[in-house]
């Protein structure tokens, strides 16, 4: 018993000790451990479900990147072929212009030569006409003094005759 | 002299308040108030260093307790953190400069209002109690209390008598637990008021020094040995002779 005392054991200290440490061991419990444990739980799934979705986007980057070098390809390889087409089409098109221009060219050049012809046919008519008709002013002019007005009409219309055969 | 046994403050009717009473309820009211201040603090990404910290503390304790324990962690972190912090806390908080020094005269004689509550019997005893009766109940609620009982008491002679040695261990733990807490937190005080005692200045430093880890090496040797008598009694006893 003096044992007891000299280390002063009361049952009520000692019982008031264990109340109060269950008190701590449950308030800790209860705002503390189970709080922090839950955040470290929720942040270790957050982090891996980043981590996950990290991994996805990286899959999911290099398919994009793939499908895009893939798209890149055929459409080069397509715009190759439009333009080599348009290259054809267009040789084919200045081609049928050349030979268009050129046939076009060559009729305005022959409607022109015909034009002239006739044109220099028309002038030569008249020209005659004209010539006919000075040629018989003066031929009646000259005729005139020598003969008669009836002699004159003869020669006339003979000179006339042999004008018109010789047209 | 400093006694062993905790100065009388005042008294509430029959019940004393000791100045080892008065100082559970200052570490009281920092574990709880700080426990308050954390959980309303909490952030999943932490700003402050007392949440990291806490978080870290928390983390190592819980990942070592898994190591030993394995699925009965959960059911044992909160004993092994609660005697760690709340012996910890008792154990630094008579080591607050000064707070031996605040008290009142009579006969004589130095009265301190605060002194740490680990060098008063009652309480090192008490949390020894908790560790073992709550050992002995998750023991029985986790393996059943007839795999429980047969780790005592066995037809056989031979386990017969190892049972009664097992039972007197489980005394003996109480004892052990409770005197190597008060003696070594006891011990702690009485060198450094007799070097203060002597030495005003810088020579108490190093055994301040000293007193701050054998306060932590102590909190968790208390812990430790509470886990350590968990996890072993939470094995069923089949188990554990494989």
């Amino acid at each position: 018993m003096d044992i007891i005392n000299n280390f002063g054991l009361d049952p009520f200290l000692l019982g008031t000790q264990v109340v109060n440490f269950l008190v701590i061991l449950f308030v800790l419990k209860k705002f503390l451990y189970k709080p922090i444990l839950e955040l470290l739980k929720k942040r270790e799934n957050t982090i891996k479900e980043g981590l996950a979705q990290a991994e996805a986007a990286s899959i999911r980057l290099e398919k994009v990147i793939e499908d895009e070098k893939r798209i890149l390809r055929g459409a080069q390889e397509q715009a190759k072929k439009i333009i080599e087409s348009a290259k054809n089409e267009a040789l084919e098109v200045s081609r049928q212009i050349r030979e268009d221009s050129k046939k076009q060219t060559e009729k305005m050049i022959s409607d022109a030569q015909d034009q002239i012809a006739r044109e220099s046919h028309e002038t030569e008519r008249r020209l005659s006409v004209y010539v006919s008709k000075i040629a018989t002013s003066l031929l009646e002019k000259a005729l005139s003094e020598f003969f008669s007005e009836k002699e004159q009409k003869e020669v006339l219309t003979k000179a006339l005759k042999i004008v018109k055969k010789t047209n | 002299m400093v006694s062993f046994a905790p100065e009388l403050i005042f008294k509430i009717g029959q019940f004393p308040i000791t100045n080892t009473l008065l100082n559970t309820l200052f570490v009281d009211a920092t574990l709880i108030g700080g426990a308050f201040y954390i959980s309303r603090n909490l952030q999943l990404v932490p700003k402050g260093k007392l949440q990291n910290i806490t978080e870290s503390v928390i983390e190592t304790f819980y990942t070592l307790l898994v190591s030993v324990a394995e699925n009965r962690a959960i059911k044992i972190f909160p004993y092994f953190m609660s005697f760690f912090l709340f012996i910890l806390f008792a154990n630094w908080s008579g080591l607050i400069p000064g707070i031996g020094t605040i008290g009142f005269w009579e006969h004589d004689k130095l009265i301190p209002f605060f002194r740490g509550t680990t060098s008063d019997l009652n309480t090192t005893l008490g949390l020894s109690l908790v560790s073992v009766v709550a050992t002995h109940i998750m023991s029985i609620n986790t393996i059943g209390i007839k795999d429980y009982l047969s780790r005592y008491f066995s037809l056989n002679p031979i386990n017969l008598f190892v049972g009664i040695l097992e039972i007197i261990s489980e005394i003996t733990k109480i004892i052990s637990l409770s005197f190597r807490l008060f003696g070594n937190i006891f011990a702690g005080e009485v060198v450094l008021i007799t070097v203060s005692s002597i030495f005003a200045f810088l020579v108490p430093l190093p055994f301040l020094l000293l007193e701050i880890i054998v306060g932590l090496v102590q909190a968790l040797v208390f812990s430790m040995l509470t886990m350590v008598f968990m996890a072993i009694l939470t094995i069923p006893h089949h188990a554990e002779k494989r």
